[in-house]
C-alpha cells in the first residue's frame, strides 16, 4: 500500500496549480489575510501556459479605449470572447488595467514601448484590445510575489481530488508527492480551494499523433481541477464547444498572433480579406476568425496555406523575432534557425491542430465561485469566461479575495481528512496501479482516450447522436478495462494514468454535453442536426453530478 | 531526446529537473548529472535552457517537430525566378 503521509498541511485557502491564475489567485488570498499554500504538480516558476511567457494581455484603459461598452464590443468579437457570461466579461474588463500596473510595478514588463501599447490580434480600423508585454520573467515575478506575502507552495504536487463534508461544503484536497520515485499522498484541510488548473490538453490527437506532447498548450495540464470539481458536485459549463487550434505546421506553437504576416495558399493567393501589407501594428488576423481555414484547405485540395512574413519590413521582421522571446516562443525560433528557415524569404505552413478545450470547464459566478460551498475556480479551467493569459490573472485575483472572504466568514475547519472515505478509496486504487505486474503503460490509456474522442466526438469528422453515444459507451468499456490493467513502476507513470483516467472522464462529460446539444454550432457539427437553431442562442449546456450520476441542463447566459 | 545536458558543464545543482513542467528528468540524485528519462515528454518550452545557470544544456527538436516551409512566392518574384 502507498503511504500517506502523516503531515496534514492545514490552511484557509488551498489554490490548486501554480500557473498565473493560481499565482494571483493566492497572492490576493495572503493580501485578504488568510493563510494560503498552493499546490502544484511541476513547479510555479515555470509552469502551465505562461511557462516562458505571454505577449498579448487583454487590457481596458478607459483613457486608451473610450466607454466601456465599446471596448465590451471589440472584446466579444475576438477568439477569446465567445461562450463567456457578460457578467463575469464586464467585472474582467473593469479590473484588467489594476492588474497590469502591478504586475509592472512587480517587474513584468508592461510597457516594453515606453507607454500602452495595443498590437495585434487586431482587425484594421477597429479598436486594439491587446496591450503588448514583455511576459518572459512572469512566472518568475508571480512566486517571488506570492512567497513575499507568505503564500506556501508545495511543487510536484497534483491535487486529484476535493473534499466535502456531508453538507457538500470543501474540507480539504488529496494530492500526490511525486518528487520521489516512489509516491505517497499528501492530505490538505483548507476552508476553500481554488482550483486553476488549465485547459484539458492530450485529450485528443496532436497534429502529429505519434508525438503525444506536441501540442500547443502545456500537456501536464489535463484538466484534473475540472473532473475534480465536477465530483465534488460543481457545475462544468460548454464543454460540448470545442475550439480549434492552429500554428506552425508540425511544431504546435501557440501564439499565431505575434506572427506579422499574411496567410497565403503556395501560389501567393491571401486567403483572408484583412490585410495586404502587414506590420506590427496589424498582422492578418484570418487564423482568429477562421481556426479550420487550414484544415478546410488541405482537405479540398486547395491548400496548403502558408504564413508569409517575407514582405515585412526588417524593423517588424526584428521586431517579430522579439515578440517571439516575449510569448514564450524561444524554442520555435531556435527550431526555425537550426532547419535554416529565414522568415524574410520562406513562408512556413500552418495547420490545424484539432480540438482544444480551452476556456471549457467548471462554471462560476463573477466572483469566481463553483456551485459547490467554498470552491473557486480561475483560469483556462473555467468554461463560462475566457480571457487568456489576462483572464487568468484577473479572474484568480477575483477568485482568491472571494475565497479568502470565504474561509474568514467560515467555521474553524476540524473535519478529519484522514477518514475521508474517498481518502482510503483513492489510496486502494493508487496503490493497486503501483503494484500490477504485467499491466499496461498509461500511454495505451491515454492514446486509445485520444482515438475515441478524435474518431466518436472530435471536430474533423462530424459528430451525431449515435456516434456521441457510442463513444460514450466505448469510453466507460475503456475504463473498466483500464482499472483492471494499467500498471505503474514510479511516481512519475501514476501522475500520467491519473491524468489518462482523468481525461477518459473529461470525454464522457464531453460526450453527454455534445449529445444534449442537438443542433450545428462553431465547430460543433451534427450531422443528425445539420442546423443552428435560434432558440439555443446563449443557451450553455452544463453537466452536473447528482446523485452519483451526471445530469445534463440548460441555462441562459448571463 | 530533447534537453540534452553537457557533463562537462553541468554542475549537478539539478534546477532543470526541478523546474521541468513535463517531469521528463523525473527525480534526480543529489551530486549527479540529471537523466532525460522522458524525452518524448518534453514539450520543448526551453526552460531548462534558459535557467541552466552553467548554460549546459541544449535543445534537440525531433524529427516530429519539423516545420514545413517554401521560398515565399513574393521573394522568387523579386528574385527574377
Amino acid at each position: 500500500m502507498l503511504e500517506l503521509q502523516k503531515e496534514i498541511r492545514s490552511c484557509d485557502v488551498l489554490v490548486v496549480g501554480g500557473g498565473i491564475a493560481g499565482l494571483m489567485a493566492a497572492i490576493a488570498a495572503a493580501e485578504g489575510g488568510a493563510k494560503v499554500i498552493v499546490a502544484e504538480k511541476a513547479h510555479s516558476l515555470r509552469s502551465g501556459d505562461g511557462v516562458g511567457g505571454n505577449d498579448h494581455f487583454i487590457c481596458y484603459i478607459p483613457q486608451v479605449h473610450g466607454s466601456l461598452e465599446d471596448f465590451m464590443k471589440e472584446f466579444k468579437a475576438s477568439q477569446s470572447g465567445k461562450f463567456s457570461d457578460d457578467c463575469i466579461q464586464r467585472v474582467f474588463a473593469q479590473r484588467s488595467f489594476e492588474i497590469v500596473q502591478d504586475w509592472l510595478k512587480w517587474g513584468i514588463d508592461m510597457k516594453p514601448h515606453g507607454d500602452w501599447t495595443f498590437l495585434g490580434h487586431a482587425f484594421p480600423g477597429r479598436m486594439r484590445i491587446h496591450l503588448k508585454y514583455d511576459g518572459k520573467n512572469q512566472k518568475a515575478v508571480l512566486t517571488r510575489e506570492a512567497q513575499k506575502r507568505g503564500v506556501v507552495i508545495e511543487n510536484k504536487t497534483p491535487i486529484t481530488e476535493f473534499l466535502t463534508d456531508d453538507s457538500g461544503k470543501i474540507v480539504g484536497a488529496l494530492g500526490v508527492d511525486v518528487s520521489k520515485e516512489t509516491p505517497s499522498l499528501k492530505l490538505f484541510r483548507a476552508k476553500s480551494v481554488v482550483t486553476a488548473t488549465g485547459s484539458v490538453n492530450r485529450l485528443y490527437p496532436g497534429i502529429v499523433p505519434g508525438a503525444m506532447f506536441n501540442v500547443p498548450g502545456c500537456p501536464a495540464n489535463t484538466g484534473l481541477g475540472m473532473t475534480a470539481a465536477y465530483r465534488a458536485g460543481a457545475s462544468i459549463v460548454n464543454i460540448e464547444m470545442a475550439g480549434a487550434s492552429a500554428g506552425p505546421k508540425y511544431f504546435a506553437r501557440a501564439g499565431k498572433g505575434t506572427w506579422i504576416g499574411v496567410l497565403r495558399t503556395s501560389d501567393g493567393k491571401s486567403v483572408g480579406p484583412f490585410v495586404t501589407q502587414p506590420t506590427k501594428e496589424l498582422g492578418d488576423i484570418t487564423s482568429d476568425v477562421w481556426p479550420t481555414v487550414f484544415t478546410e484547405k488541405a482537405r479540398d485540395g486547395s491548400g496548403p496555406v502558408y504564413m508569409d512574413c517575407s514582405g515585412i519590413s526588417q524593423e517588424d521582421y526584428e521586431y517579430m523575432l522579439w515578440a517571439f522571446t516575449c510569448e514564450g516562443d524561444t524554442s520555435l525560433v531556435e527550431a526555425m534557425e537550426q532547419q535554416g528557415i529565414d522568415l524574410r524569404r520562406h513562408m512556413v505552413e500552418f495547420g490545424g491542430y484539432g480540438a482544444t478545450q480551452l476556456d471549457r470547464g467548471v462554471q462560476i459566478d463573477e466572483h469566481g465561485a463553483t456551485d459547490v460551498p467554498g470552491l473557486f475556480a480561475a483560469g483556462d479551467e473555467v468554461g463560462n469566461f475566457g480571457g487568456h493569459v489576462a483572464g487568468a490573472a484577473t479572474m484568480g485575483r477575483i477568485a482568491g479575495e472571494s475565497a479568502a472572504r470565504y474561509a474568514k466568514a467560515a467555521e474553524e475547519n476540524n473535519y478529519p481528512v484522514e477518514q475521508h472515505p474517498v481518502v482510503a478509496e483513492r489510496l486502494t486504487f493508487y496503490s493497486s496501479l503501483m503494484e500490477r505486474e504485467n499491466g499496461s503503460n498509461w500511454k495505451e490509456l491515454n492514446l486509445t482516450v485520444q482515438q475515441l474522442m478524435e474518431e466518436y466526438a472530435g471536430i474533423n469528422h462530424v459528430r451525431s447522436g449515435t456516434m456521441l453515444s457510442a463513444g460514450y459507451k466505448y469510453l466507460g468499456d475503456l475504463r473498466e478495462r483500464a482499472l483492471n490493467e494499467v500498471a505503474c513502476a514510479n511516481s512519475h507513470e501514476l501522475m500520467r494514468a491519473l491524468e489518462s483516467f482523468e481525461l477518459l472522464e473529461a470525454g464522457r462529460l464531453i460526450c453527454l454535453a455534445a449529445l444534449e446539444r442537438k443542433e450545428t454550432r462553431a465547430n460543433h457539427k451534427r450531422s443528425d442536426y445539420p442546423f443552428t437553431n435560434p432558440l439555443l442562442n446563449d443557451m450553455f449546456v452544463m453537466v452536473k453530478q447528482v446523485d452519483g450520476k451526471p445530469t445534463v441542463s440548460w441555462r441562459h447566459s448571463r | 531526446m530533447p534537453p540534452v545536458i553537457n557533463p562537462k558543464k553541468c554542475v549537478a545543482c539539478g534546477k532543470c529537473a526541478l523546474i521541468c513542467c513535463m517531469d521528463v528528468f523525473g527525480p534526480t540524485e543529489p551530486k549527479t548529472v540529471p537523466l532525460v528519462r522522458y524525452p518524448e515528454e518534453c514539450w520543448h518550452c526551453r526552460a531548462c535552457v534558459m535557467d541552466c545557470p552553467t548554460g549546459a544544456i541544449e535543445m534537440r527538436y525531433p524529427l516530429t517537430h519539423t516545420l514545413l516551409f517554401r521560398d515565399a512566392p513574393g521573394t522568387l518574384k523579386k528574385e527574377g525566378m
